[in-house]
């Protein structure tokens, strides 16, 4: 194995609607940003990954718009994918195995404010025989996924809450929240339910924004960054498409994901410090802290999809956070999930350290 | 045991709503179609023309400059002919539609060619913009109806 890590992340601020920027507005200043902490420049840029949906974009190959930030002329080497930008992560750290270059961009961009109601879009993405004729809204899977977990005795509705107080009070640290604050877990619990036994606080609100990961091989890593953020290990693991033959109260997926993750970086969930989890709803922390095996690790310290959830960015969030703690040098070991699909059905983990294997 | 007869069809109708953001760059071309401007941007890096202008130049990446109107003339830089009929198909076929280099510009426009036969229409023929009337006109390509065959001479790059 090649020794590959991340050098820098930038990221926009988390807006609920951004209707000022098209996807190469929204993305040129976090490309700069993101390339200038590492003192690069464009060509020095080997190969470039993204990951957006044209589901949530209404129109078909929307992410080419994101190429007039790139600044694709002359040809670059260039990859998408129709997912999470966490995947176009996994492609780049690939494609740096493989040896082909020494430097990958991964950026991702999610606008999730420009489908006028998400309750239209989300059954697209279940069986469209059996399940997107019964148009379940947008948090109906959700609803049965924690009603499961409540059920098994493995969460309450107050630790629900509890888990989105303390997200949204460590967010107020966090410049590119959506949402943040310090409300109490009694005011949480009496607020209405949107799909029981799911509040509306449990539901992290969407929004548009960009993220860009830098990716560097070997001497080119320690030459650009004081201490980057190793990628010891990463896997994904996808359950089946169809929820009703899931145990929605567990998840396979990322049980496996994290296990060969494991394997190829030499150390497990449990030993690290910190891990960004892409819990779209709150009641997926409980659910993959079990799941992912993780120990002592603090829970998204940057208050996580619960304070902002940039669509299909929102994954590569979760690596960019996890990898800024170790740059920083508050984290020696770190992990970050992603997650695509209803009810965690695909699950992405990365295992990064502040040393190489 | 023969087998049920199998389903074929199942109806299943999608609806989905969006807001289209054009972004500061593209607002300025389609805020001046509502007024029958063409709205140019000129790269101060490459100095290449956009019509319609992003508000960054795709190559250079630098702001492109203050926009300029163009007269909307231009020659056709290809073409071909719409033989088939499809649902939603707003003209009759056979129609042609064609890439049209704007005077002025380094980019291209799609548009139409009416106003003349097919077999006509040729790569180098010099066309024009003809517009919707005022209570048509919006922030869209559709405020240009079609172009059409024009007889004037363009400049020794046409």
């Amino acid at each position: 194995m090649r020794d590959v890590a991340v050098v820098s992340f930038a990221q926009s601020p988390c807006l609920p609607a951004n209707r000022g920027d098209d996807m190469a507005e929204i993305l040129l200043p976090v490309l700069r940003e993101g390339l200038a902490a590492a003192g690069l420049g464009r060509d020095d840029v080997d190969f470039f990954a993204s990951g957006s949906h044209d589901f949530f974009e209404g129109r078909t190959f929307s992410y080419i718009e994101s190429l007039d930030a790139v600044g694709a002329w002359p040809p670059i080497s260039e990859s998408h994918v129709e997912m999470d930008a966490a995947w176009a992560f996994a492609e780049a750290w690939a494609w740096l195995q493989l040896g082909e270059g020494d430097v990958a961009l991964v950026y991702g961009i999610g606008r999730g404010s420009l489908p006028a109601d998400l309750d239209q879009i989300m059954p697209a993405q279940l069986d469209p025989y059996l399940l997107a004729p019964l148009r379940p809204h947008r948090d109906a899977l959700a609803g049965l996924q924690a009603a499961a977990l409540v059920d098994a005795g493995l969460t309450s509705e107050r630790h629900l809450a509890e888990v989105v107080a303390r997200c949204l009070a460590a967010a107020t640290a966090n410049p590119a929240a959506q949402k943040s604050g310090r409300p109490s877990v009694a005011e949480l619990l009496a607020a209405p339910y949107v799909a029981t036994p799911l509040r509306a606080h449990d539901v992290s609100p969407v929004g548009d924004a960009a993220a860009v990961v830098v990716l560097a091989a070997g001497q080119t890593a320690r030459r650009l960054a004081d201490r980057p953020a190793w990628v010891r290990g990463v896997d994904h693991r996808m359950d089946t498409h169809y929820p009703g033959a899931r145990d929605l109260a567990c998840s396979g997926s990322a049980h496996l994901a994290a296990a060969r993750a494991a394997e190829l970086a030499g150390f497990t969930a449990a030993e690290a410090d910190v891990a960004e989890l892409h819990t779209e709803y709150s009641h997926q922390e409980p659910l993959l802290v079990t799941a992912l095996g993780l120990g002592k690790a603090e829970i998204n310290p940057s208050g996580g999809p619960l304070a902002g959830r940039p669509a299909t960015a929102t994954g590569l969030v979760r690596i960019g956070e996890a990898a800024r703690r170790i740059m920083a040098g508050s984290a020696e070991r770190a992990l970050a999930h992603a997650t695509n699909g209803p009810a965690l059905q695909h699950n992405l983990v990365c295992l990064l350290a502040s040393e190489p294997a | 045991m023969s087998l049920p007869e199998a389903v074929t069809t199942m109806a299943s109708p999608l609806r989905m709503e969006y807001t289209y953001v054009a972004g500061a760059g593209r607002s300025v071309f389609l805020r001046g179609l509502a007024e029958r401007r063409m709205l140019a941007r000129r790269c101060p890096g490459c100095e290449q023309v956009y019509l319609p202008s992003p508000e960054f130049c795709s190559r250079c990446l630098l702001p492109v400059g203050a926009p300029f109107e163009l007269d909307g003339r231009g020659t056709v830089s290809t073409f071909c002919v719409v033989n088939f009929p499809f649902p939603g198909q707003v003209y009759e076929p056979p129609y042609v539609v064609a890439q049209i280099r704007i005077d002025g510009a380094d980019t291209r426009l799609m548009h139409l060619v009416r106003e003349t036969p097919p077999e006509r229409v040729r790569i180098g023929m010099p066309v024009e913009p003809v517009w919707v009337g005022d209570d048509e006109l919006d922030t869209s390509m559709t405020s240009i109806r079609y172009y059409r065959p024009c007889d004037y001479r363009t400049g020794a790059d046409a």
